[in-house]
């Protein structure tokens, strides 16, 4: 069988909006609700309140952000709630030039885990780091939350604002 | 212990509603492209054939999925075939109950070894059958776009 090379054809732009090569388009409604759970649910309405949460393990111990209504470690459900401090310290991190649909930006959004006090150590919650110069941001920097104002807040992980150095 | 948590009004209960933005542009490739131009400027289709497998595909393919040989032999078929399979439609792409059911069925076209998705029109639901004979009905020619719709519907024949 002989060997047959299919020609590279570049499409731009100027190709589709002069009819020079024929395509269908298709935008699918991809609208959704998530049930947010009660575990998750009560987390949101906590951050419109301005405060953070998670849940203890009775039999474990573990205290564990965000809240979840079952100890993964013990297969055992949870049924108590523990208030958290809204500080915490940088677990891991990252500089990110690329906004998630793909513009470059100058100066970087920092995407981080926050380990947060008063869960157990390595519970945290990934949310951006601001206020800080992006060369100084460590892994153990100690931060704390920025919240929205409370009119603002609509219990979303957005209420609150980025975390910045203490 | 209890997993009992009650919430105080029914706000409390949280959905998060959210939207992805999701817009797609699919562009037929060289053999697509071919096939839909022939549709929308001379109203007719055409496949292509393996000489080696002796197969003709519609739509036409620039490979054979045999032999996997280069396929450069553009043949003119016919616009008629028979309903290979079929269904009758009664809902839209949301779930919303359309008012008339629309017939989709897969036609195999005549003279080759391939065939088309796509409506079916002229007919009542209880008289389509598997090997009945259509046609395609072919929108007029100011009115073709370039793509599968500039065929409007298969019709029965005769």
């Amino acid at each position: 069988m002989k060997e047959h090379v299919y020609e590279t054809v570049y499409l731009r732009e100027k190709d589709f909006q002069e009819g020079r090569v024929l395509f269908e388009t298709w935008d699918p409604n991809a609208r959704y609700a998530w049930d947010a759970g009660i575990a998750i649910g009560r987390f949101l309405q906590e951050l419109k309140a301005g405060r953070l949460v998670g849940t203890r393990c009775a039999n474990c111990g573990r205290v564990m952000v965000p809240p979840r209504m079952f100890c993964e470690h013990c297969f055992v459900p949870i049924d108590e709630f523990v208030p958290l401090e809204d500080t915490g310290t940088v677990i891991t991190f990252s500089l990110c030039y690329v906004t998630w649909d793909m513009v470059r930006i100058e100066e970087p959004q920092i995407p981080a885990v926050i380990g947060i006090d008063g869960a157990s150590p390595g519970m945290g919650i990934m949310h951006l780091l601001g206020e800080v110069d992006p060369k100084a941001v460590k892994i153990g920097m100690r931060v704390a939350a920025v919240w929205k104002p409370p009119e603002e807040r609509e219990g979303a992980i957005t209420d609150i604002l980025y975390f910045k150095p203490l | 212990m209890s997993l009992m948590y009650r919430i105080q009004h029914p706000r409390d209960a949280l959905v998060w509603e959210g939207e992805i933005p999701l817009f797609s542009r699919y562009t037929m490739g060289i053999a697509g492209e071919r096939f839909f131009r022939e549709i929308m400027e001379n109203g007719r289709l055409m496949g292509t054939r393996c000489p080696e497998c002796d197969l003709i595909y519609v739509p036409p393919r620039l490979y054979c999925e045999q032999c996997f040989a280069h396929l450069d032999e553009w043949v003119e078929v016919p616009s008629t075939g028979q309903v290979h399979t079929y269904t009758i439609v009664h809902a839209d792409l949301d779930g919303n109950p359309l008012e008339e059911p629309r017939i989709l069925a897969f036609i195999h076209i005549d003279g080759t070894d391939g065939g088309l998705v796509h409506y079916l029109g002229e007919v009542d639901p209880d008289q389509v059958c598997i090997g009945m004979c259509v046609e395609a009905v072919f929108k007029d020619k100011a009115e073709r776009k370039g793509g599968i719709l500039d065929i409007a519907y298969f019709r029965p024949v005769g």
